[in-house]
């Protein structure tokens, strides 16, 4: 896995805190803040991005907008997700015509 | 319908898993044929290990192994981005001439360049048609595939839901 440097200063009160939890889970401080770091980030942008999804697909948002807040490869998946949704209903529907013929 | 006279689709297990998990493989399969490859049957394996929904879901699936066609697949295209699992259902697609449901967006998206792909909520569209669901039935099992949550599962419920409204 690829890694990067991410510098922060914290509160003394929370490293001390740290130091705790760290002592009690027997477990190194930076592990233990990169695993809750990542469950953290992980949940909020799972969460954001469904936001993001319902204001897309309601037509709030473009995918204009969301090229220039988040780059080419979100809103072209979300592109992707939305156009193939309604192929696949509709390659279903059409399927099922035939097959009642 | 016989087996001879369906139709051949190929499914990876995350179609599978959204399918039974709204309760629909047994009837999916009197329409289709299900080709699937070992590959799938060893990641089902793996997941009803565990006692969760997709644990619960796949020791469903694998009661009907039986019913679907398992192919051996040679990988001779590769796309890079996918796992060997999907590259071998790709492949089977791709020799066979078949249609692929997928739910995984990643294999939909780069297998979609060479073959054909569908997300699982096809079968919606085809129980309708076949007026096995009625409209406000496949809202209601697409709410329950909604219960898979992530964000690309929320684009494919309210797009799909969308459609069905505009019927």
């Amino acid at each position: 896995m690829q890694t990067e440097q991410f510098n922060i200063r914290l509160p003394t009160g929370l490293v001390n805190d740290l130091e705790i939890v760290s002592k009690l889970l027997k477990i190194n401080k930076s592990e233990w803040v990169k695993l809750k770091l990542a469950e953290n980030i992980m949940e909020e942008k799972n969460r954001l991005l469904m936001e993001l999804a319902n204001l897309y697909t309601s037509n709030v948002i473009s995918r204009e907008e969301i090229r220039k807040l988040l780059g080419e490869d979100i809103a072209d998946r979300i592109e992707f997700i939305r156009n193939k949704s309604v192929s696949s209903l509709k390659k279903g529907l059409d399927y099922g015509k035939r097959l009642k013929r | 319908m016989a087996k001879g006279s369906k139709d051949r689709f190929i499914f990876d297990t995350s179609a599978l898993i959204s399918i039974e998990i709204v309760g629909s493989l047994e009837e999916l399969n009197k329409l289709v044929n299900i080709i699937i490859t070992g590959s799938v049957i060893e990641e089902l394996e793996n997941f009803s290990r565990f006692d969760d929904a997709y644990g619960n879901t796949s020791k469903k699936i694998l009661k009907y192994k039986d019913k679907f066609i398992v192919k051996k697949a040679v990988i001779s295209k590769r796309i890079q981005f996918i796992e060997n699992t999907d590259n071998e259902l790709f492949n089977l697609a791709l020799k066979e001439k078949l249609i692929l449901i997928t739910d995984d967006v990643k294999m939909s998206y780069h297998a979609g360049k060479h073959i054909e792909t569908y997300f699982s909520t096809f079968f919606l569209g085809l129980f309708i048609s076949m007026n096995i669901l009625s409209k406000k039935e496949a809202v209601e099992k697409l709410e329950k595939l909604r219960d898979l949550r992530s964000w690309n599962n929320n684009i494919i419920y309210l797009t799909t839901k969308k459609e069905l409204e505009t019927l």
